[in-house]
C-alpha cells in the first residue's frame, strides 16, 4: 500500500472543509494498522477517517465519502436518496400527520418531495415549531434512522425548521406493487379481497392488486377512517410499507386515498412459470387433514392436529410441495389435489388404495409421484403469495420443433 | 439465535434457493475456478462457468451409461451421464442417502434427470476434474432429454450474448479466469447439440 498517497487523499478531504490535519500522522496511523495489525488497507483507511470525524465532531455517516464531507449535514438532499445514518436537509411538504404514539413525541407524520416520501418524528424535547399538514418546510440537520426496517426522519433539538411560504406542486407517482419497498409508497390498485379482521382494533384488512401483483393492506380503527370497497379502484399515496418476515404490507392509516372510476386488470399475482421440477419436499403426496369444520390442517403421522389433537376420522388429500427451477430462479410451488392428480396421473382414490394396502403406505405414494414428475419440464399457472406459487393449473411441456429450428438458427447464424 | 433481522445477513423470508444452472458437459469440463460467496462456513460454493455465470447447482439430463459401487465401509456410487457434448461424472455417497438409493436402483443405460452440485478437484498431476454430487436422480424419457437440450442450448446462447455485451455480474471474473476461452466455442457446442436431436 502507498501510505503517503492514501494519507494525502484523506487529508485533502479535510483541508477542503478548513480542517487542519497532519498528513504525517495519518500516514503513520495507516502504516501501523496495516503493517503491525494486518488490517486490510481499505479498512485501515476507513478507521482513520472515522477517528478524524470523531475528532472534528463530524457525524459518522454510512460511507467514508459521506463522513469526509464536513458540510454534509447542510447539503440539501432528495428524500429518495436519504439512507439511515445520514444527516440531512430537506425541502419537503407535510402530507400527513398522525397521532403521536408517545408523550415524548410532539408530532409524527409523513414528509414528501418530488423524489419520494419519508416518515418523520419530532421529539417533544426538540422545541421545534409545530408544522401543519399541507405546508412546505425547509428542515435542516435532521437525522435519518431506521425504525422496524423503515427509514424515518428524526427532528431533534439541533434541527432548524423554517416554513416555505409558497405552495409548490407535488404530484406523487404510484409504483407498481411489485416495486414497493419498505418506507412510504403509493399505488394505484383494486381491492381484490376483504379479510376477517384479526384484531379488534383493526377496521379492515385485505388484498390490493394491480397489474404487477398483490399486497396485503391494513386500516386501523381511528376516528374518520372509512373502509375501502371491495372491487373498487383507488389511488393511494403516502401509505406506509411495512415489512414483516420478508413480506410487505401497506398500512393505510396516514395515506391519502382517492377512489377512481376505472378498472384494473389485476394480475392477481397470476403468473406462469416454466421450468424443471428440481425437488419434491416432504409432506407431498397423500396427506391426512383434520376433519374439524374450518380447520383442515395437515395431520402428523399419528393423526395429531396441532389444534384439535388426535383425529382418527381424518380426511385424505393430495398435494405437492416442491421447487420449480427455470435456470435463473427457483420457485417454491404448491399443487393442490386437482393439479396433483392431473400431473402425476394418480387419483386420490388410487393413492388411498396404495396408502392402505402397500407395505410402505403413504411413503409409496410419495415415491411414485416423485418418480413420475421429478426432473420433468412443466408450466405452472397460479398466483404467487408470500414467495410461494399456488398452482391452479399445470401441464407438461412438449417438444416444440419450431423452437428447435429457431434455436438452431440462432446458434448457427452468428458463428 | 438472535431475532434481530440486522444481525442475520440472510433472513428467513429472504432465503432464496440457488437455481440449478443449465450447462452442457463440455462447458462444465472447462471450469477451472471455484469460489465461496462470503466468509461464513455455510456460505455457498460456486463453480464459475466460462460463459460468465456462477453455479452452485446444476440440472442435467442425459444417458446414464455406467455406474459403479465403491467403498467397503462407506459405500458410494459413481456414474457417467452422457449428453450430446460430453460426459458428466456423477457421484452419490452416504451423505446423500436418498440420491444413493435412487442411483442404486437404476440400471444403465437409461435417460436420467440429475439435480446436483458441481465440484471441482485438482488431481495430483495438476489437471482438473469436475464431478456432480447428486441430490436427486430419476429415470426420464427421451422427450425430457430433448427438452433439456433445447433448454441448455437457449441458456448457453443467452450467456454467450451476455458475455459479449459485458452484462452480468460474473462476466469480468470469467474474463479474468478464462482469458483464452473464445465464447464462440460455446455457440458452436450449442449448435452441434441441437443438430443431434430429432434429426
Amino acid at each position: 500500500m502507498d501510505y503517503s498517497e492514501a494519507a494525502d487523499r484523506i487529508s485533502r478531504k479535510y483541508q477542503k472543509s478548513g480542517q487542519a490535519v497532519d498528513v504525517k500522522k495519518i500516514e503513520g496511523k495507516l502504516r501501523r494498522l496495516v503493517d503491525e495489525f494486518g488490517v486490510q488497507p481499505s479498512e485501515a483507511e476507513r478507521s482513520v477517517i472515522n477517528e478524524l470525524n470523531k475528532e472534528f465532531n463530524i457525524p459518522a455517516a454510512g460511507s467514508p465519502a459521506g463522513g469526509g464531507r464536513a458540510g454534509g449535514a447542510n447539503e440539501q438532499k432528495r428524500i429518495a436518496d436519504a439512507a439511515p445514518g445520514d444527516w440531512v436537509t430537506f425541502e419537503a411538504k407535510v402530507v400527513a400527520l398522525s397521532a403521536p404514539a408517545s408523550p415524548s413525541i410532539a408530532q409524527s407524520g409523513i414528509l414528501a418531495d418530488e423524489s419520494g416520501a419519508i416518515r418523520f418524528v419530532v421529539w417533544a424535547k426538540s422545541n421545534a415549531p409545530k408544522m401543519s399538514e399541507g405546508s412546505w418546510y425547509r428542515i435542516e440537520s435532521a437525522v435519518v434512522d431506521e425504525f422496524k426496517g423503515v427509514p424515518s426522519l428524526k427532528v431533534h433539538s439541533g434541527t432548524t425548521i423554517r416554513e416555505i411560504g409558497e405552495d409548490r406542486s407535488l404530484i406523487p407517482t404510484p409504483l407498481p406493487i411489485k416495486d414497493l419497498h419498505p418506507g412510504i409508497g403509493g399505488v394505484r390498485a383494486k381491492v381484490v379481497q376483504e379479510w376477517d379482521a384479526s384484531h379488534e382494533r383493526m377496521l379492515q384488512s385485505g388484498l390490493l392488486g394491480d397489474e404487477t401483483g398483490t399486497i396485503k393492506f391494513v386500516i386501523w380503527k381511528e376516528p374518520g377512517k372509512e373502509k375501502l370497497k371491495v372491487g373498487a379502484v383507488y389511488s393511494i399515496f403516502y401509505a406506509q410499507v411495512d415489512e414483516f418476515n420478508g413480506r410487505l404490507s401497506l398500512n393505510l392509516n396516514a395515506a391519502t386515498i382517492m377512489q377512481e372510476d376505472a378498472e384494473i386488470a389485476v394480475s392477481g399475482g397470476e403468473s406462469a412459470v416454466r421450468g424443471a421440477i428440481v425437488h419434491i419436499a416432504p409432506g407431498s403426496g397423500i396427506i391426512k387433514r383434520c376433519p374439524v369444520e374450518g380447520c383442515n390442517r395437515a395431520l402428523s403421522r399419528q393423526n395429531y392436529c396441532p389444534v384439535h389433537e388426535i383425529q382418527p376420522k381424518f380426511v385424505y388429500d393430495l398435494r405437492i410441495k416442491g421447487w420449480l427451477d427455470d435456470g435463473e430462479k427457483t420457485h417454491n410451488i404448491l399443487l393442490q389435489r386437482d393439479a396433483t392428480e392431473a400431473l402425476t396421473g394418480i387419483t386420490l382414490d388410487a393413492a388411498k388404495e396404495i396408502a392402505e394396502n402397500n407395505p410402505l403406505g403413504m411413503d409409496e405414494v410419495f415415491l411414485r409421484m416423485r418418480d413420475a414428475i421429478l426432473g420433468r419440464y412443466i408450466v405452472c399457472h397460479g398466483r404467487e403469495i408470500d414467495g410461494r406459487l399456488l398452482v391452479n393449473k399445470c401441464e407438461k411441456v412438449t417438444f416444440d420443433s419450431g423452437e428447435h429450428a429457431a434455436l438452431l438458427n440462432r446458434a448457427g447464424g452468428a458463428s | 439465535m438472535s431475532a434481530n433481522p440486522r444481525d442475520m445477513p440472510r433472513r428467513e423470508g429472504a432465503f432464496e434457493r440457488e437455481p440449478a444452472r443449465r450447462i452442457f458437459a463440455s462447458e462444465l469440463r472447462e471450469c477451472r475456478y471455484q469460489f465461496k460467496d462470503g466468509d461464513d462456513e455455510k456460505s455457498p460454493t460456486f463453480v464459475l462457468l466460462p460463459t460468465g455465470e456462477r453455479s452452485n447447482r446444476i440440472f442435467l439430463v442425459g444417458t446414464l451409461t455406467e455406474k459403479t459401487r465403491q467403498g467397503e465401509q462407506n459405500v458410494f456410487y459413481r456414474g457417467r451421464v452422457v449428453d450430446p457434448t460430453g460426459t458428466f461424472f456423477i457421484m452419490a455417497g452416504s451423505y446423500q442417502p436418498e440420491a444413493m438409493q435412487q442411483l442404486a436402483k437404476i440400471e444403465p443405460p437409461q435417460f436420467v434427470a440429475v439435480i446436483g452440485k458441481p465440484n471441482l478437484y485438482q488431481k495430483p498431476d495438476g489437471s482438473f476434474m469436475n464431478s456432480v454430487r447428486v441430490e436427486s436422480i430419476t429415470v426420464v424419457d427421451k422427450d425430457t432429454r430433448d427438452l433439456w437440450v433445447l433448454d441448455v442450448a437457449k441458456q448457453t446462447l443467452d450467456r454467450v450474448d451476455a458475455l459479449k455485451a459485458g452484462t452480468g455480474k460474473d462476466v469480468p471474473k470469467a474474463k479474468e479466469q478464462y482469458p483464452t476461452i473464445d465464447p464462440a466455442v460455446f455457440r458452436k457446442i450449442a449448435y452441434d447439440a441441437l443438430a443431434q436431436i430429432r434429426m
